[in-house]
């Protein structure tokens, strides 16, 4: 990637950055995206787990319904993907099967990755057409930004866990990503299950 | 498990039929691997006396060999135990054996000695020593100093890993080696645990499966999407509770009218992906906050389309403060894609039976399982991700059956299907 090509995928990393800060201003795991057609932003997402209850609402999910709103779906066949967090197996099958242009991520997602943190669906054997993808762009705030996250909802817990989980590290190590907090105690237990 | 005494009642004016069949539990990842997987070793024939001494002179030569990595795998055996083919290695079925010790009558009467002083000896994987110097090292041991008795060491397949279920070990013991069962599966569900589930289940699966066909066909009919359902079932009071029922709506545009089926349609529609939201909106619901408070734009498709969807969707039948789709089950027309098959974990259901295998786009099954029908080269090796349980990587798992009909000509046959449910 030459100095050009790096300073215009950074310009739209930073956009989703900033997506990612909104989320964790929301209490929403701090992942965010935006979607990019022809050099312009045509939609922008963030995590939204835990305002509805509902496990599947990525970032991308979200950003993605917002331009089906307005665009065909043929349009996303010309459109890259900037997100903060390399996309979990569920939404990078998603983006197969539109049929996505390219996927650049921050950091790997070795918890749920599907494009080479955990599973290659990507470009796996299948009858949707592979993407090519690019991670590692502003990976060390992509990751202190969840960071963050973790320590705030530690801090939260009626009793705060150990003190070494709420400092806030800043060596880089896979956490779980994009699961919303349980909301009982019981889905606690079930959480911790396995871990 | 056929399932003969369909208990959720008041669906059958709704058109809904149950199927009759029975569930089979998916293959995990590991299991596949476990069951495929094999190593070469060495054998050995030893008069039962002196198998100790033998042991101990293999330890001697192997001194790092690790037997807790064929522990599974019987060490010493007696010959009625080996499996068919390795008995008529060691004594073919004509007096042709390859150690002359004498005449006919002689070596009759040798076998029958055989048979209850000879013991086998599995000696270790062929990657820890070389045959050439393994013979070395027992020709200088008793019994095989001796030259009437040269040391016979066969070279066998053995499964690498160890059994998930006494069935399979009986096979193996009959296929490859003497293998020993230690009612655990390291690869997947306990057996007993997918039995004692499969019991429960299987009375009333037909049904659930029978109306999930029916949410498929209405919204098929309105031309909103393809033959595909869902049905979401709360069945933690020992009786089916439904929760949510939703078709596929990936030709319904935003504004609610059918499309032309141009490749794709609106993914995000997909059956599973629609029940989930609406499970999510029953949940706020419950929780005292109005769904409508929180943005869902139209794509989502996450309200019902179709009366039978409407049915089950204005009852707050779901217990407060659970969590995502903890404790339910789901069931399915067709095996999810991957990303349905990754949406059913991240939601963390409980089990999840579907009916139509998809190899060529499902995300549940791990193995191969579908033979390749005739004349078609490309159907039938599916995509082996087994998403439903991959502990050391997937932070949760959940149990899975396919369903079979009774009547299989009643099941779709159509193996090439390369439809993404
Ligand atoms: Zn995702
Ligand atoms: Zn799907």
């Amino acid at each position: 990637m030459n100095a050009e090509e790096k300073a215009y995928h950074e310009r739209f990393m930073r956009e989703a950055i900033n997506m990612a800060e909104l989320a964790l201003r929301s209490d929403e795991t701090p992942v965010g995206c935006v979607f990019v057609r022809d050099g312009e932003v045509i939609g922008r997402g963030m995590n939204a787990t835990n305002k509805t209850l509902n496990g599947t609402r990525h970032a991308e999910f979200v950003a993605i319904a917002g331009i089906l709103e307005k665009h065909p779906i043929s349009s996303l066949k010309e459109t890259d993907l900037y997100v903060t967090v390399e996309p979990c197996v569920m939404c990078a099958s998603m983006l197969r099967q539109y049929g996505i242009r390219a996927v650049y991520f921050g950091c790997w997602n070795e918890r749920f990755g599907g494009t080479g943190g955990v599973l290659n669906v990507h470009c796996d054997p299948s009858v949707d057409k592979p993407y090519p993808v690019t991670g590692g762009i502003f990976r060390e705030e992509a990751i202190m930004l969840l960071r963050k996250f973790y320590v705030q909802e530690n801090d939260k817990a009626p009793e705060p866990k150990q003190k070494k989980t709420r400092e806030l590290k800043t060596e880089i190590l896979p956490m779980e990503i994009h699961a919303p907090r349980p909301s009982s105690s019981k889905s606690e237990t079930s959480q911790t299950q396995t871990g | 498990m056929v399932a003969d005494e369909p208990a959720s009642s008041g669906l059958e004016h709704l058109g809904v039929v149950p199927r009759t069949g029975s569930l089979v539990p998916l293959k995990t990842k590991d299991e596949v691997r476990a069951a495929l997987e094999t190593f070469e070793a060495y054998i050995l024939e030893v008069p039962a006396r002196w198998a100790g001494a033998v042991k101990d002179a293999i330890q001697e030569a192997i001194p790092d060999l690790k037997t807790s990595d064929f522990q599974h795998l019987r060490r010493v055996v007696q010959f009625k135990y080996l499996p068919l083919h390795i008995q008529r290695r060691y004594r073919p079925p004509h007096p042709s054996r390859p150690r002359g010790d004498g005449s006919e009558e002689d070596s009759e009467v040798t076998e029958a000695e055989d048979d209850d002083t000879a013991r086998y000896f599995l000696v270790s994987p062929t990657t820890a020593i070389e045959h050439a110097t393994l013979i070395k090292v027992l020709v200088q041991k008793t019994p095989f100093g001796d030259a009437a008795r040269p040391p016979w060491a066969l070279t066998i397949s053995v499964p690498a890993l160890s059994p998930t279920s006494a069935e399979q070990a009986a096979q193996w013991s009959l296929e490859y080696w003497p293998v020993a069962y230690k009612n655990t599966n390291p690869y997947g569900p306990h057996s007993s645990l997918l039995a004692r589930n499969g019991l429960e289940l299987a009375p009333d699966a037909g049904t659930m499966l029978a109306l999930a066909d029916a949410a498929g066909k209405h919204v098929h009919d309105m031309g909103f999407g393809e033959q595909i359902g869902c049905v979401i079932v709360d069945r933690t009071a020992g009786v089916n509770e439904i929760v949510a029922v939703a078709g596929d709506a990936r030709w319904r545009s935003p504004c609610g009218e059918p499309t032309s089926h141009n490749d794709p349609g609106n993914v995000m529609a997909h059956a599973v992906q629609r029940a989930i939201a609406i499970v999510g909106k029953k949940r706020l619901r419950v929780a005292g906050s109005d769904p409508d408070s929180v943005p869902s734009p139209a794509p989502f498709c996450d309200t019902p389309v179709t009366d039978l969807e409407k049915r089950f969707h204005t009852n707050t039948n779901i217990p407060p403060n659970g969590y995502l789709c903890v404790d339910l089950d789901i069931y399915i027309t067709h095996e999810p894609c991957v990303m349905c098959s990754m949406a059913i974990l991240h939601s963390r259901f409980r089990r999840c039976i579907f009916g139509k295998r998809m190899p060529l786009t499902g995300g549940l099954t791990a193995d191969t399982a579908l033979q390749k029908p005739k004349g078609d080269a490309v159907a039938g090796t599916g995509l082996g991700h087994g998403i439903f349980w991959r502990p050391s990587e997937l932070n949760w798992k959940f149990l899975a059956w396919e369903w079979l009909d009774t009547d299989a000509t009643t099941m779709i046959t159509n193996n090439t299907d390369t439809l993404q449910a």
